[in-house]
């Protein structure tokens, strides 16, 4: 007496997925059994197939589309850090380097407020922003404070102003600190929501 | 899933998007955000986790469209950042909550004699099962790229389909679209 032995669900997948071995194959071409649940397998990956698409219930083109834009701000504030970098050390060194020149106080809050805004910045890239997703009202937030930080970057961008007027350039590097510092808070609450 | 754009009109718009034109941006979008959102349905647990995932999809989608050369399809790239991004939820969820591993539909529920439609016996899958069956069955994964989404071994990926067709075949009855 001998005992059939039927191909398990693992070789009939294997199979029908093209990579069956050469007993299940000549078993299935033999065994009526085995070759109708190899139709019946084919038979439901074909219908899943055919299974209707979803849409989406909502559209979240204005949170991406705002996501690109912030994203692109991010890299302007980026690529201007460094030339603003440059700049104040140039300046810094032009002052400080002057033969009879004594350090004045707004250089000192110059390079207090430098050291401010480059600390804030720091923190700032190290929640990684550009990994975040936002709601809607959140996103609003930072583009506004994104804008605001593009303007203040603009205006350190003017060189001449660094020697004609000191005391408002470090106005200016306190502003961006300060701007800095508000995203960094927004950013945190976010973060702290999401549980992250 | 065939691609919805051609691979000269899909070059063409990531080229600008990638400068900036954010019209470029959301014609990607509009050709993907449906395909998306339906693996990221199959993939995930409820309606508001894949629209999730859509939005995470997309937001990687701008952030890396340099990572694009052209060399595939731009869906067969989206559909694997979607894929990716709705298994790691997942794999999130199970550090926080504790998941039997092998089983998650209780056994006496499964010994009943079912008559189930298709859809509701995929839904009724526990969801790695149903994301293996979905991932090979009908996107065309193989059980190696399966492995390497779902940080698991190939063997992982081929048992898991086994036992999904298993309990499917006990849960359509006889016939399999009924």
């Amino acid at each position: 007496m001998s005992t059939v032995r039927h191909a398990t669900l693992d070789e009939l997948l294997a199979l029908r997925d093209g990579e069956g071995s050469g007993w299940t194959r000549e078993h299935v071409a033999d065994c009526s059994v085995c070759a109708a649940e190899l139709a019946r397998l084919e038979q439901v990956r074909s219908q899943l197939r055919a299974l209707p698409s979803f849409a989406p219930p909502r559209d979240v083109w204005p949170v991406v589309r705002r996501a690109a834009q912030a994203d692109r701000r991010r890299r302007r504030i980026s690529a201007w850090s460094g030339a603003l970098a440059a700049a104040a050390i140039a300046v810094l060194a032009f002052t400080l380097l002057r033969p009879s020149a004594k350090v004045a106080p707004e250089d000192v809050a110059l390079q207090k407020a430098m050291a401010e805004s480059a600390a804030m910045e720091q923190m700032f890239e190290s929640l990684h922003p550009d990994r975040r997703a936002l709601s809607g009202q959140a996103a609003g937030v930072v583009a506004d404070l994104e804008d605001q930080l593009a303007q203040v970057d603009a205006a350190l961008n003017d060189t001449v102003a660094w020697r004609s007027n000191p005391v408002r350039v470090a106005g200016l590097w306190k502003q961006r600190a300060g701007l800095l510092s508000a995203l960094v808070d927004v950013h945190e609450t976010r973060a702290s929501v999401a549980g992250l | 899933m065939a691609d919805t754009l051609a691979l000269a009109e899909a070059k063409s718009l990531v080229a600008r998007a990638r400068a900036g034109d954010l019209s470029a941006l959301e014609q990607v979008y509009r050709a993907y955000e449906r395909p998306v959102y339906s693996l990221a349905r199959r993939l995930t647990k409820s309606a508001e986790d894949a629209e999730d995932v859509l939005q995470e999809t997309f937001l990687e989608v701008c952030r890396s469209l340099k990572q694009w050369r052209g060399e595939g399809s731009l869906w067969g790239w989206i559909r694997t950042i979607a894929a990716s991004k709705a298994l790691m939820r997942y794999r999130r969820e199970k550090l926080r909550a504790w998941e039997p591993l092998e089983d998650d539909v209780p056994r006496q529920a499964e010994d009943v004699p079912l008559q189930m439609d298709l859809e509701s016996a995929l839904a009724r899958l526990p969801e790695r099962s149903r994301a293996v069956v979905w991932l090979h069955d009908v996107e065309g994964y193989t059980h190696e790229e399966i492995a390497e989404l779902m940080g698991m071994t190939t063997s992982f990926s081929k048992s898991q389909l086994a036992r999904a067709h298993d309990r499917l075949r006990r849960w359509l009855g006889a016939g399999v679209g009924a």
